[in-house]
């Protein structure tokens, strides 16, 4: 099966001509992006991303620990200290707020691991050192009866070049 | 059957070749590039002092907390000034990846990432005086609610255990903020990279490769950790504040404590930002990333947060004066005239009165002033903490137990000691990351280059603050 690489210098070029194939009913694509870009974002998949999940739980997790650490542990072994209820939850409050920052965050992190699926050692086989310079790539893995009209597709979108990969 | 290729088609191998590199790949990462003679002497300089100050604080191990110039009624001294010092100078990094980020300052590209890295340093810095402080450093861990013979639980109403608590946090999510962030200029190194650089960032990078799934859950990680790391920024040196606000000394026992500490720690961060940076543009050629419209925009911050920090020195005297407290009135009296009046005055003028000349542009542009004005906001900011901790000790309630603290040469020691600690983590730090976020400046570098026929090239920023 043969596979077309655009090199693209736009990242709105990239997203245009990705949504046009999705249209036409081309699935195998993959974008290679220098920079970060919002357009590329929604060009493959227009869902937001799985992360706000992880972080949710983080967060979440973190503010039910540090509740329950502090008021368990000061229920456990009893002191007074100041004067105050055992279980104070102004102070404890402060312990909480910070574990919603630090599970959140962790939980971020390995969320973007999980989502992105890294860490990745396999190489894609069409990446290359000039999509971390600043080219943009979008590689189409297509039928070769369908080489001709996506080859026409991506140069129309401003391609500056196409490259065909044979099998 | 052989595809039936258009006639301008190339047929090429896989990977595609092309124009492999950019100029700012390359300007940015031609700061790894070997190690002048100067580097090597700078670097063995601070190996040097840190390891005089280790020895310094082993001689405290061994004698005992007397070595330190503790006096009766201060036993809070340089150790925790320089504490509260570090702590504050590691706001401004993530002021400028966490809250300018969320306000879409473009301008933060340029320096965030040496900022970043500054702050998970001075963390690192600022963690090594709990230690010291102690005294008994065997005994650190106490601080930690674990389970224990004893059965005994922590103090959870204490706010040095919610110091404990927010500065591990701060630690963890700073790191995290930074390495997130590296991972895409990781590769970018990597794809450049020979020898052992290239087995190093092989690993670190994580195959990295720039596709969109991977960029989508980055810049909506980046996002999040920014959105928690806005309150937490906050939070950090409010609750370094309340190690002082909630005792009852004369000179600690105030509510402005935590806005005015937060606005001092970012003021003081974005100084350290140009005393660092200022060098390392000079010294690397990155002049063409950190030009004078970055510095300027640090210049207004600087700016406006000395007078956050000038209006709290104000408020301090006015509520002193109108509280009608005797020992609020004489604290602040002592302060100002009292034995450790140069103290307070060089904290005064080199926070309050001499970034106001930050008002005239000329100034705000000028390189060498800010170098100067930053060493200075440096000197004044390590003061302020140095005259609200000494002399709120030694000027307590009754005149018959106040005291005289004076430095010894082990804290002094110590205090020069982690000034090296944080430079030699710094040093080596920009011989191995890119030390300006590549693929941001990029970003933008392409931005503009998408509209670079445009009238308002920033009129079409509104795809820019929506992520998926």
């Amino acid at each position: 099966m043969p596979t077309l690489v655009g090199i693209f210098e736009q990242p709105r070029s990239v997203a245009d001509v990705a949504q046009k194939l999705q249209g036409r009913g081309y699935t195998d694509l993959e974008i290679f992006s220098p920079v970060p870009s919002n357009e590329l974002d929604r060009a493959l998949d227009a869902t937001p991303s799985r992360v706000r999940i992880w972080t949710l739980v983080g967060g979440l997790a973190g503010v039910v620990t540090g509740y329950a650490l502090t008021i368990w542990m000061s229920l456990d072994w009893q002191i007074i200290v100041g004067g105050k209820p055992f279980a104070s939850v102004a102070p404890y409050t402060i312990i909480a707020f910070e574990l919603t920052i630090l599970f959140g965050g962790l939980l971020t992190a390995l969320g973007f691991l999980a989502v992105a699926r890294l860490p990745n050692p396999r190489a894609h086989p069409h990446y290359g050192a000039r999509f971390s310079a600043e080219d943009f790539g979008l590689v189409v893995g297509c039928k070769e009866r369908d080489v001709a009209e996506i080859d026409a597709l991506l140069r129309e979108h401003a391609a500056k070049e196409v490259n065909l990969v044979e099998p | 059957m052989t595809p039936p290729a258009a006639p301008s088609m190339t047929a090429v191998v896989s990977p595609p070749m092309g124009p492999a590199d950019s100029d700012i790949n390359q300007g940015i990462l031609s700061v790894l590039k070997g190690a002048s003679l100067g580097y090597w002497g700078l670097l063995l300089l601070a190996v040097t002092t840190v390891t005089w100050a280790a020895l310094c604080v082993l001689y405290q191990v061994y004698w005992g907390l007397g070595v330190a110039g503790y006096s009766h009624p201060v036993f809070w001294g340089v150790y925790i000034v320089t504490f509260v010092f570090w702590i504050g100078i590691a706001h401004a990094g993530t002021l400028i990846s966490a809250i300018l980020y969320l306000f879409r300052s473009k301008w933060r590209a340029a320096i965030n990432r040496s900022a970043e890295a500054m702050t998970v340093f001075a963390v690192l810095t600022a963690a090594q005086f709990l230690g010291v402080h102690v005294g008994r450093v065997w005994k650190s861990y106490f601080i930690l609610p674990y389970p224990n013979s004893r059965g005994l639980w922590v103090n959870f109403k204490s706010p040095l255990l919610w110091d404990t608590f927010a500065i591990s946090t701060y630690a963890t999510i700073s790191a995290v903020f930074l390495v997130i962030g590296l991972i895409p200029d990781l590769a970018i190194a990597r794809d450049r990279a020979t020898g052992w650089r290239k087995v190093l960032y092989t690993v670190l990078a994580l195959g990295w490769q720039g596709t969109s799934r991977q960029w989508k859950s980055h810049n909506r990680t980046v996002l999040h950790l920014s959105g928690l790391a806005t309150p937490l920024v906050l939070s950090v040196h409010s609750v370094v504040s309340w190690d002082f606000a909630m005792s009852i000394v004369p000179g600690w026992h105030a509510t402005i404590f935590a806005p005015y500490f937060v606005a001092g720690a970012i003021f003081s961060g974005f100084a350290m930002v140009l005393t660092v940076m200022i060098p390392v543009r000079r010294i690397y050629g990155l002049e063409k990333f950190i030009t004078p419209y970055h510095f300027e925009n640090m210049a207004r911050f600087i700016l406006l947060t000395s007078m956050i920090v000038g209006y709290a020195y104000v408020v301090e005297y006015f509520i002193a004066w109108y509280s009608a407290v005797e020992f609020e009135q004489t604290s602040f009296f002592q302060r100002a005239f009292g034995s450790y009046w140069v103290s307070t005055w060089i904290m005064i003028s080199c926070n309050a009165i001499f970034p106001q000349l930050l008002w005239f542009r000329r100034l705000r542009t000028s390189i060498p002033f800010l170098f100067v004005l930053s060493v200075l906001i440096n000197i004044g900011m390590w003061f302020e903490r140095y005259v609200i901790i000494i002399t709120g000790l030694s000027r307590e309630y009754d005149p018959a137990v106040w005291g005289q603290y004076t430095p010894s040469i082990v804290e002094l020691s110590i205090l020069v000691g982690s000034l090296a600690f944080f430079s030699m983590f710094f040093l080596i730090f920009l011989k191995l990351f890119p030390v300006i976020a590549i693929a941001e400046v990029k970003e933008y570098a392409i931005h503009e280059k998408e509209h670079a026929g445009d009238e308002t090239p920033w009129e079409h920023a509104h795809t820019y603050g929506e992520i998926h």
